[in-house]
């Protein structure tokens, strides 16, 4: 108990509390602007922690995190254009609701749903840290292959337009990511002796170029046809309230829930993080929602459920590194140092040797997802301005945050080339109706399903049946299979069924129906 | 944690005020660019940064180190950039243990003989380590039960051709054994997570990657490859103590700054002889334990010829692993 007071003296002390404030402020800054993501931000703080004394630092590197997760948020929604990989699921319904003038509403759902995750996640880990841990270890490869086949499977509830469309996306996501070395031997494919290839086409300038450089060209057009025709179209951004209606709260509170559990359980295991939970909990939220129909459309749920799974990763993600000091995701790779600076070893000793630390950290953590709900709040209406900017300001702020963003990933030209090319294949296939979701879906989860199915036979000398004979794999290549195959089957299915309900309710009274069709 | 701070930096004030005549470095007239060829945040990258912090005080005011992280192409980008810049001392860069092994694999058109090497700031030895619970308690127990079962002990490494699998490789020659290689080009943090999980017999890392969960008793470590023990951890045996006279296994994970091939006498000498010092200031070793980097105090030549030692150990190795 003594601890958790000492540790609570440190976390609310006004310098750390402004610490906190200043780096989820930084954090929620740098995530909305597309390009600059989560880990860009943590490495570009780090070396200010150096200077800080005991945790400080690291609490203030916790807010750039929780903040940078939730700022994607603010631009996905405001102007289709994530701020980071872990908001492009979020874009999904967001935009649609800033068209239809609920800008606001949405903001106040996903600040409300990403406080949700995080507080949810914070909470998982003071309670259930070591049986998390053990859960996420427990998985192998059998079981990353199967959770990544599953994340695949997601294709078909994110591209509602054309299913087709959507499996060709993932396709070619999964293409992009063949690119550079083998996983597993070596070896190079596709790389035409390029060293720039060989490491593999970066994810975040392909990501940049498809959502955000893409969507300012789709702005330039607008722009072109308003001046030649005259009129302009006119979203209203009036805020009504700042706080979600209790209506809309009681609807998506099991979404809340739901997704936070995902996020939780998945920035846990290593190697996994936000942008895949994102995706994760939204066709989850689809799945068991009410009003599937919605979504795509700005459903409440489709805006809050990527939200509250990618911030529920944060709490996860600490949990593999304060138990085993093996960091969840890249952003907490960068925070390890932090932590070593400051002279803790993270691993099972932590706990046992320093207390006080660890409670610094829980209740930091805390402090940090409340602080980003209020300044969040508070934001909301200096955010939704960003619509009422004219475009002919915006877009070109874009594409420079755009070329910034993709050149500072590698400090190589080569990325930022990457990024317009994206943009423009992208700004076509959006034009042909794909969307770029099952594509994103397809570079995240391409190696980790080739890499680990390739690693489980191994393990098991090439006997597939290491994936029937595992019950957590098993079923997760049924869900998968479900997921995959009841868009194609489900349609068919019921006109099957309807059909032979028909038949049989007229067929028994009036058998001359047959002779008529006949 | 006051208290060490202010040793910190009353050690580092000392240190500057009279240890700013024979290390000082004049040559340059603009700042000097330091090229990391990692990401930011990782191991190469944090130690790089924390030498230049601990060498800027003997640079000539107004001139002042500048890191670049250069990741692409797996880092090769950054080295052909350090090799191909102008031999002025003005560019600098964090070359690894890949730049032994690069070369023979096709990866890399550069090799140490484009560098001048000046301070290996890390050069830690491989460790092969196992579960707690292991039935293997030591270096012996595996070798015997890898003889008994060849192709059986799942060993994880962080990717195919790279420096653990090489050590494996390095392993199974050496010893006359045959194990089995589970890649995780994911990194050495999700190989680790896999032995924590069971799902693996063992993994080759650098102690400091597992050095938590091996003071925590919950992972152990069998056997080092070096010539000597490593400080971090006392009680684990080299692989000559713990298997006999004959076996001569020596991986180690080294980083090294070097300039372009070429480098002016009087430059070099400069830049040696300013991070040797940076090298013996207990205030740079500190921050570097606390890394879980054991910092080594190779410089100049001794540096050159690990370099060349290695690359002609790659060189075997890579060729045989064809």
């Amino acid at each position: 108990m003594t601890e958790v007071l000492e540790a609570a003296g440190i976390v609310f002390s006004y310098q750390t509390l402004f610490l906190i404030t200043v780096g989820t402020l930084a954090g929620i800054i740098i995530g909305a602007l597309p390009g600059l993501t989560v880990n860009m931000g943590i490495a570009l703080l780090m070396p200010l922690t150096f200077t800080f004394e005991g945790m400080a630092g690291v609490l203030m590197l916790l807010g750039v995190y929780c903040g940078a997760i939730y700022g994607g948020s603010i631009t996905a929604i405001l102007i289709n254009t994530p701020g980071t990989p872990a908001s492009a699921a979020t874009c999904l319904d967001g935009y649609p609701m800033a068209l239809k003038g609920q800008a606001g509403r949405a903001l106040g759902l996903s600040t409300a749903s990403s406080m949700f995750g995080g507080l949810f996640s914070t909470v998982a880990l003071i309670i259930v840290a070591p049986q998390l841990a053990k859960v996420a270890t427990g998985l192998s490869a059998p079981e990353y292959f199967a959770l990544a086949v599953f994340g695949i499977s997601i294709i078909t509830s994110v591209s509602s337009h054309s299913l087709i469309k959507g499996l060709i996306g993932g396709c070619i996501g999964l293409g992009i990511a063949t690119v550079g070395l083998d996983p597993m031997t070596a070896g190079m494919r596709f790389t035409f002796d390029s060293l720039y290839l060989m490491g593999g086409i970066s994810f975040v300038p392909v990501l940049v170029g498809l959502f955000a450089f893409s969507q300012a060209l789709f702005s330039i057009e607008e722009n072109w046809g308003e001046n030649l025709h005259g009129v302009s179209r006119s979203v209203s951004v009036k805020i009504t309230r700042l706080l979600p209606t209790w209506i809309d709260l009681r609807r998506v509170l099991p979404t809340y829930l739901r997704s936070s559990v995902i996020g939780t359980i998945i920035g846990a295991i290593p190697g996994t993080g936000g942008d895949i939970a994102s995706y994760v909990s939204y066709t989850e939220a689809k799945r068991w929602s009410k009003h599937p129909e919605e979504f795509g459309h700005g459903s409440i749920e489709g805006v809050s459920a990527p939200e509250a799974g990618a911030n529920a990763v944060a709490g996860g993600a600490m949990v593999p590194l304060m138990t085993l000091g093996i960091p969840g995701d890249g952003a907490t790779a960068i925070m390890m140092g932090a932590f070593m600076v400051q002279g803790l070893s993270l691993g099972p000793l932590l706990f046992t040797e320093h207390p006080v630390e660890v409670n610094t950290i829980f209740i930091g953590l805390f402090v940090a997802n409340v602080l980003m709900g209020i300044l969040g709040f508070a934001g909301i209406r200096a955010f939704t301005r960003i619509m009422v900017v004219p475009r002919k300001v915006l877009v070109p702020i874009i594409l420079v945050l755009c070329a910034i963003g993709s050149y500072s990933v590698n400090h190589t030209m080569t990325d930022v080339f990457v990024m317009s090319i994206a943009g423009f294949l992208g700004y076509i296939m959006i034009k042909l109706g794909f969307s770029m979701s099952p594509i994103v879906i397809g570079i995240i989860l391409g190696p980790m399903a080739e890499t680990n199915l390739r690693r489980a036979l191994t393990m098991s000398d090439g006997d597939f049946s290491i994936f029937l004979t595992r019950p957590i794999c098993l079923t997760f290549l049924i869900i998968a299979a479900v997921t995959l195959f009841l868009p194609i089957v489900g349609p068919k299915f019921s006109a099957w069924r309807r059909a032979k309900a028909a038949s049989a309710g007229q067929g028994a009274p009036e058998p001359s129906s047959d002779s008529r069709s006949a | 944690m006051k208290k060490v701070l202010g040793v910190v930096i009353g050690g580092l004030l000392a240190f500057n005020s009279f240890g700013a005549t024979a290390q000082q470095i004049t040559y340059p007239n603009k700042n000097i660019t330091v090229i990391i060829p990692k990401n930011p945040g990782g191991g190469t990258d944090t130690s790089t940064r924390l030498t230049i912090e601990y060498a800027k005080s003997y640079l000539p005011s107004g001139v002042i180190f500048v890191p670049e992280n250069k990741p692409a192409g797996n880092g090769v980008t950054g080295l052909i950039e350090g090799a191909r810049a102008k031999p002025d001392g003005t560019t600098l860069v964090m070359t690894t243990v890949e730049l032994a092994m690069f070369p023979h694999q096709g990866k890399s058109p550069v090799t140490y003989q484009n560098f001048t090497p000046l301070y290996a700031p890390i050069a830690d030895p491989c460790a092969i380590v196992v579960k707690a619970d292991s039935p293997y308690k030591t270096l012996a127990d595996l070798v015997a039960a890898a003889k008994e079962k060849p192709g059986t002990i799942q060993v994880a490494n962080s990717g195919t051709g790279a420096i653990y699998h090489l050590a494996a490789l390095n392993m199974e020659k050496q010893l006359g054994i045959k194990l089995k290689h589970i890649p995780f080009s994911e990194g050495v943090g999700p190989a680790i997570a896999a032995l924590a999980g069971g799902h693996v017999d063992a993994v080759i890392t650098t102690p400091g990657a597992a050095k938590s969960q091996i003071d925590a008793g919950a992972l152990r470590a069998l056997g080092v490859m070096d010539e000597k023990r490593f400080a971090l951890l006392p009680d684990v045996p080299t692989f000559k103590e713990a298997l006999g006279k004959e076996v001569d296994v020596r991986m180690r994970a080294w980083a090294a700054l070097a300039g372009p091939a070429d480098l002016p006498a009087n430059v070099k000498d400069q830049l040696v002889a300013a991070f040797k010092a940076v090298a013996a200031n207990p205030a740079y070793q500190d921050a570097m334990k606390k890394q879980g980097i054991m910092p080594s105090t190779l410089v100049g030549d001794d540096v050159a010829k690990m370099l060349k030692d290695d690359h002609d150990l790659y060189k075997e190795l890579i060729a045989a692993a064809k």
